[in-house]
């Protein structure tokens, strides 16, 4: 077995092992991150702690949006050229499935939070925190089980 | 007489055809050589299997995630994803070492020597 160098930024991008894996980290925690953020902000009754505490969890969500291009675009290039796009089925159309509503609905949430800023000064709608809550539980779900498929979530 | 001719000729057909026909079904039963080798816990087991050369090889995934099976250079051997308990098979055409891998997962290698 050949061990490879982590800090070499030549090892780290040809690594053999599928982008997507890398990538997939990053919309999920500053999507999280976010929500917290968003989560905090309305139970802070002092308006300057509770506006910076909204602002980190836009700027947050717009971070996991963009991110979510990205991952998306690679874990449908690891479909095509590792499986060279054969007929998914089974747990691996589920993480297709369920990664692709998760990178619309975080796109979604980061839209609604972006143009309430911007049209009505900021003041968050009732269902975007349901949206917001939803929209973590699917990428909770999306996350476990691509957990499974690299073989994170498997015991021993 | 013409009558006993074709009576003895029946019968040596069908003598000659009982003593040919457990060898035809033994032939039949042997098939080519066979091995197998078991995707369980993420590992080929065993590792590194060798063969002679017209061995059929099968895979068999016995873990509770898709794998695959695909030689190093791609073209060898390929399976589709295979789900669990399904099987792929693959006779050994040519005498070398072929490296392989699980494309979903491409740290689970293995090495199938043909001699």
């Amino acid at each position: 077995m050949v061990l490879l160098n982590p800090f070499d930024p030549r090892a780290a991008l040809l690594a053999k092992h599928a982008q997507h894996v890398v990538l997939v980290h990053f919309p999920i925690a500053l999507f999280m991150a976010g929500v917290a953020f968003d989560f905090a902000a309305q139970w802070t009754k002092e308006a300057t702690k509770r506006a910076t505490l909204a602002a980190a969890a836009r700027l947050n969500l717009f971070a996991a949006a963009i991110c979510v291009v990205p991952t998306i675009a690679t874990g449908i290039a690891a479909w095509q050229w590792q499986l060279e796009g054969q007929k998914l089925k089974g747990l691996l159309l589920l993480h297709l499935a369920l990664g692709c509503a998760s990178g619309l609905l975080i796109c979604l949430v980061a839209w609604i939070r972006f143009r309430r800023r911007r049209v009505l000064g900021g003041a968050l709608p009732g269902y975007c925190l349901l949206l917001e809550f939803l929209t973590a539980a699917v990428v909770a779900l999306a996350a476990h089980v691509g957990g499974f498929l690299s073989g994170v979530n498997v015991s021993g | 007489m013409r009558k006993s001719i074709w009576i003895l000729s029946v019968a040596a057909s069908m003598v000659l055809a009982l003593a040919v026909l457990p060898t035809v079904q033994k032939t039949r039963a042997a098939g080519p050589p066979t091995a197998d080798v078991k995707i369980d816990n993420f590992n080929f087991t065993p590792a590194t299997l060798t063969v002679k050369v017209g061995t059929q090889i099968t895979w068999t995934n016995n873990d509770d995630i898709p794998h695959t099976v695909v030689s190093e250079d791609h073209t060898t051997f390929k399976s589709k994803v295979l789900d669990t308990g399904e099987k792929f098979t693959y006779t050994a055409t040519k005498p070398g070492t072929y490296s392989y891998f699980c494309s979903i997962h491409p740290k689970m290698t293995g090495k199938l020597v043909v001699e």
